[in-house]
């Protein structure tokens, strides 16, 4: 073969669109390369650890409590590093003197500063998810029931996207050197503060990417535990953060120079989209209420088949009466067992007393403004069949490990617990009929009062012992009730409890009674409970 | 850099042409010239101050630093109540502080490096007169303000370690992205207010806006860290970036 005859080698050729594919995947490659949120990282990272994953792994181990804690927290520990390294990377060509050189380049301008954004939020991303991963990964080794919920870690992901768009834009309209610190500290102010304006359950604040729920709710325990978590909210949300973001970036390229005539008047539909769309989402919110389970509901949005409950097998606890949680309160089982079992083995085969006690959700009401009632801390009567009820045991709605000020301990905890026992106590030896249990009426004879007393005084004892004995304490000296104030189940709303002088007759067949031993007591009540009802029974007749 | 000032001997006797203008008194217009030439010469610290403080953009700086005080003055016109009473001033704290980060930045890079022996002073003086301008801008907005949460020694210790955050950011990462320094320890500052109120409180001195005004041990951290970034900027300066 000589050089003659030898076959010319040419590169094959390639469909522009092709080649256009390579160069924007070149171009965003160089940016990738060349972003400046790769030096914030560690700082966002730091901040993830530092704020949010703390305060999030603070709190008791359900996957509830701890990813709607982190929604808010995530996206404002990623402001300075995401917003900051946008509105740098945003003003770079102005800052160097280099808009007039790259503005005859093949590529619009448009093009090549959304490969810039791109390439910013791509970091964002990355180093969200790894956040995100070490999170849910604790938490799905820690938790005992349950799964992730995707909704809150969804918002904030799509949260970082609209940061990026919001401090790029303000880097492309005010480059200087200054742009970045003053953006971070105008988004990171707007962004804090957009929460705090929210009033009540439809206000157009909450859809501020700051908030996983209800304002004044919060996180927690029993939202998503019972019902499923409504995606309502995180919906309107999103669409929020992704008309902004379309919105922001499309806005860029409406200026001239940014690309030629058809471009920018893409870019002007798209902005009015995106205006739309966040506009929607702002107007839906509006609309939102405050559901029973406390959650947010927006009826346009909303899903029937959310409001089902969630199926799950309870957990139960070995006591005379049988005591069952979901298992997402598994951790609790032993608090509640140490605060009911002393009342419920006195009263275990009487006419009247539960078959069983069962745990149901905390029932969440919108009052005004911000303020929400929640009825957690209580029994009631769920089912009635032939006197053998079943009882239904709302837990209260902080729990031991949650932070709070005070500290809210595990003693804390079994002691608001055990104020339940009472007005049990009260209905099953009175044999009323009320479905709801308050403050012990402590109306009937003066045998049946000392009766109660004398069972909430032998379980007060047994619970406070157990009590002191798992915290190592060597002795114990209950009080001896003496009033009507320590049967009761919390407190009456806006005052004080009663403070009635019982009968010194009364106290003292009371403190008889609790002195018997507990087999003794509950033989006895199971011969002649009926008799103690019809008042046929005087306190010289009581053991 | 350096200066040297013809017509001047060692402790500034006027020599030559100088000394002659000075000894007659007798005034024409080139001895007039020559003397006009030797005072802007004498005054040539001066100029070349007003150059470094140029090149850093002080009137932008200051125009930025009063600005943060008049926000804040802006903003205490409502009332704030719990801990966002004292988040708000630590905002506008930790902007001021990253623009002083920020505004140590040089344009020229090594060259002036290489020729200017002047330049820690320079960087000391300007690094001061920053720092005087925001401490004057935020504490006059707390002052005419009808309630400020910590009250001005809070503002006084939260920005001095501040702006020292961002001066040893400055000369760790460069002065382009110094603000993440002070900016990210605002988020710290903000969740340790907010543990302050829930219960949570970080006790370390470190964490200096969640301690309490009169924390010895916090004062002590805050004046630390703010020589600290002083000396370091002082010395080292800025670091060079190659794409700065």
């Amino acid at each position: 073969m000589t050089v003659g005859t030898a076959p010319i080698a040419s590169a094959p050729i390639r469909p522009a669109r092709s080649r256009t594919g390579l160069a924007a995947g070149r171009l965003l490659r160089l940016e990738f390369k060349r972003n400046a949120m790769i030096w914030l990282i560690p700082v966002a990272v730091g901040l993830f650890w530092f704020d949010c994953y703390r305060q999030s792994v603070a709190e008791p181990a359900m996957w509830n409590l701890r990813t709607m804690n982190m929604q808010g927290q995530a996206l404002l520990d990623f402001v300075p590093s995401v917003v900051g390294a946008a509105a740098w990377m945003g003003s770079r060509e102005a800052r160097r003197g280099l808009t007039d050189l790259t503005g005859i380049t093949a590529r619009p301008r448009w093009f090549r500063q959304l490969a810039v954004w791109a390439a910013t939020t791509g970091w964002a991303l990355a180093a969200y998810a790894g956040c995100m991963a070490v999170l849910y990964g604790m938490t799905a080794h820690q938790a005992h029931w349950g799964g992730p919920l995707l909704w809150p870690a969804t918002v904030a992901a799509v949260g970082l996207p609209a940061l990026a768009a919001v401090g790029f834009a303000i880097g492309t309209a005010w480059p200087s050197r200054f742009t970045a610190p003053l953006a971070v500290v105008v988004v990171f102010f707007a962004l804090g503060l957009s929460s705090q304006f929210a009033r009540g359950s439809s206000s157009y604040f909450q859809v501020s990417p700051g908030l996983s729920g209800a304002n004044d709710v919060g996180p927690d325990p029993s939202i998503a535990t019972f019902y499923h978590y409504l995606p309502d909210l995180p919906i309107a949300q999103v669409m929020f953060l992704v008309g902004l973001t379309v919105a922001v970036l499309a806005a860029i390229g409406i200026p001239a120079g940014s690309g030629g005539q058809w471009l920018r008047r893409s870019a002007a539909i798209l902005t009015a989209c995106g205006l739309a769309a966040a506009g929607t989402a702002v107007y839906l919110t509006g609309t939102a209420r405050l559901d029973v389970h406390g959650m947010i509901a927006i009826p346009a949005l909303h899903d029937a088949a959310s409001n089902r409950p969630i199926r799950y097998t309870p957990v139960c606890a070995r006591t005379a009466i049988p005591v069952c949680l979901n298992p997402a309160y598994a951790a609790y089982l032993a608090d509640v067992r140490t605060a009911l079992a002393p009342a419920l083995s006195e009263l275990a085969g009487l006419p009247g007393a539960p078959a069983s006690i069962s745990q149901a959700a905390t029932i969440f009401h919108q009052e005004q403004a911000n303020q929400v009632l929640i009825n957690g801390g209580n029994l009631r009567i769920v089912k009635g069949r032939g006197g053998r009820q079943s009882m239904a045991l709302v837990l209260p709605d902080q729990l031991p490990g949650e932070p709070s000020s005070p500290v809210y301990t595990n003693d804390d905890f079994i002691v608001q617990i055990y104020e339940l026992s009472p007005p049990l106590i009260d209905r099953v030896i009175s044999g009323t009929r009320r479905r709801r249990l308050g403050v012990a009426a402590l109306t009937g004879p003066d045998a049946e009062q000392a009766v109660i007393i004398g069972l909430v005084t032998a379980a007060r004892t047994a619970t406070l012992t157990r009590i002191i004995r798992q915290a190592n304490m060597i002795q114990v000296a209950p009080d001896v009730p003496s009033s009507l104030a320590i049967i009761s189940a919390g407190r009456p709303p806006g005052g004080q409890l009663p403070q009635v002088r019982l009968p010194a007759g009364v106290q003292a067949a009371a403190g008889r009674f609790a002195a018997l031993p507990a087999a003794t007591r509950h033989a006895w009540l199971v011969g002649h409970l009926s008799a103690l009802r019809a008042g046929r029974i005087t306190l010289a007749q009581l053991p | 850099m350096s200066i040297e000032a013809p017509g001047l001997a060692a402790g500034g006797e006027p020599i030559g042409q100088d000394a002659a203008f000075a000894s007659t008194g007798s005034v024409s217009s080139a001895q007039r010239l020559t003397w006009l030439r030797l005072t802007w010469l004498r005054l040539a610290w001066l100029r070349l101050a007003w150059l470094y403080l140029a090149s850093r953009r002080l009137p932008t700086v200051a125009a930025g630093l009063i600005g943060c005080g008049i926000a804040l003055r802006v903003a205490l016109h409502w009332h704030w109540d719990t801990y966002g009473a004292l988040q708000l001033p630590l905002i506008a704290e930790a902007a001021a502080a990253s623009i002083v980060a920020v505004s140590t930045g040089s344009p020229f890079g090594e060259p002036e490096r290489v020729t200017g022996r002047w330049l820690p002073v320079l960087r000391l003086g300007s690094v001061l007169a920053a720092t005087a301008i925001a401490l004057a801008g935020l504490l006059i907005a707390g002052a005419t303000a009808t309630h400020l949460a910590g009250g001005s020694l809070d503002v006084l210790r939260n920005t001095a370690g501040l702006i020292g955050i961002g001066l040893l950011a400055s000369a760790a990462v460069g002065s382009a992205l110094s603000w993440a320094g002070p900016l990210g320890y605002l988020v710290i500052g903000v969740y340790a207010l907010y543990g302050d109120w829930h219960g949570q409180p970080l006790t370390s001195p470190w964490i200096w806006p969640g301690r309490p005004v009169h924390d010895f041990g916090a004062a002590l951290a805050a004046t630390l860290v703010f020589v600290a970034g002083v000396a370091v900027v002082t010395r080292l300066g800025p670091r060079l970036r190659a794409q700065e």
